[in-house]
């Protein structure tokens, strides 16, 4: 029994260690971590003001509909364009009925550093030209240190890689009630548009 | 004399070794994932497991306290693959040199342990190795999803490639070390 004890109690310790840093074995990835983290869903959406492509500014509780809101930077060199693409599928594919008085679609942009209004309002003009009811927005006057715990807060892993202009970061998509609170996240990596698009009106109707 | 001097100027060409790998080539070994995963954990692992060798004077001859060492450095290996842990470690060098120096430890306490302790845990222990490398590797290669915020899915599946076949080859060692000291040890004991 005493030499049973030693490679029990190392089987113990490493399985606790484990559960801890993978939050009971359910967030084994930087991202789904720091969803994890954040919080169960619902939760409260922390306020950010921001500033759009045409130089207003706003907040989301401002807004009394659902929001579909994700999270980019435009030196992205691939999968930001990507999934603001699908984004935009999303946008076509969803009755013009519902966007943009029960549903909007908000792309904010963390690169505080490089990307600017007029930066956005140029992307925005890449995409369908009515796209009425999806916003580009940066957050207005906050600092890139505030905005990292921010986005931690909301659930976005968002961090630079030393010596590289990347900014390794999560691709979630978070749906906002119009009680301010984010009902549902969507991973775009995962999920179909279709799927995402189901979620949105499931939400919708309820 | 000599073998003082010999150890002293092996440890120190391997602590040499370590701060190379750790400082002026962290950047480069950081940038991609084969990189890190590949060559940089590897050769740490390497280290600890000649320091250890250097070490005849500390044995680790306790059966129980033994195999215990081989789970928390099994553990330890399988900690550092995992996806959060690889990306902590490229986003904070400190990070990433926690990474080392832990795996300089698990090497070298392997290395404690390997020598005294018997040959079937040897056995299992390089078998368990083997099947978390092949593991590992084929989820890094089948997963078209990013794993790793740090790097691309390309590099992730090169990596995945690299590892499935290390995690065969080292099976199929494995099998070969097995059967080959399964007739020593039948010897051994049909001699008592």
């Amino acid at each position: 029994m005493k030499n049973f004890f030693p490679p029990v109690l190392a089987l113990v310790f490493c399985i606790s260690i484990f559960w801890k840093w993978t939050l009971g074995f359910s967030a084994f990835t930087v991202f789904s971590h720091t969803l994890d983290r954040a919080g169960d869903l619902p939760r409260s959406f922390p306020n950010l003001k921001m500033i759009d492509q045409d130089s207003a500014l706003f907040q989301i509780e401002d807004k009394n509909k659902y929001i579909l809101l994700n999270f980019v930077y435009l030196n992205c060199p691939y999968v930001c364009h990507k999934i603001n693409n699908r984004l935009e599928d999303i946008y076509l594919a969803i009755d013009n009925r519902v966007i943009p008085t029960k549903l909007e679609l908000v792309t904010v942009s963390f690169d505080l550093k490089n990307d600017h209004v007029q930066k956005i309002k140029n992307y925005r003009n890449h995409f369908n030209n009515s796209i009425q009811g999806w916003t580009f927005a940066l957050p207005w006057q906050m600092k890139q240190h505030d905005l990292e715990s921010y986005l931690q807060k909301v659930g976005v892993w968002a961090k630079s890689t030393p010596g590289s202009t990347i900014i390794n970061h999560s691709v979630y998509l978070f749906l906002i009630s119009p009680e301010h609170k984010i009902v549902r996240t969507f991973d775009p990596t995962r999920e179909s548009n279709q799927a995402i698009i189901d979620q949105l009106y499931l939400c919708l109707k309820e | 004399m000599s073998k003082r001097i010999t150890f002293i100027l092996s440890i120190g060409i391997l602590g040499v070794l370590f701060f190379i790998l750790s400082f002026p080539l962290n950047h480069w070994l950081s940038q991609t994932m084969p990189r890190h995963q590949l060559i940089q954990l590897p050769l740490m692992l390497v280290i600890g497991l000649f320091i250890g060798y250097q070490n005849k004077n500390i044995n680790i001859t306790n059966l129980p306290w033994g195999i215990a060492i081989l789970i928390l450095a099994l553990f330890s290996l399988m900690f550092w693959m995992l996806p959060r842990s690889i990306d902590l470690t490229v986003v904070y060098p400190w990070f990433n040199r926690v990474m080392h120096l832990h795996i300089v430890g698990v090497g070298f306490f392997i290395s404690l342990v390997f020598r005294n302790i018997m040959f079937e845990v040897q056995m299992a222990f390089l078998l368990m190795l083997s099947a978390m490398l092949i593991a590992t590797g084929a989820v890094l290669k089948t997963f078209a999803i990013l794993l790793c915020s740090s790097f691309t899915i390309e590099q992730q599946h090169e990596t995945g490639l690299y590892l499935l076949s290390f995690g065969i080859l080292l099976f199929v060692v494995t099998l070969f070390l097995f059967f080959k000291g399964l007739g020593k040890v039948s010897n051994q004991r049909s001699s008592f």
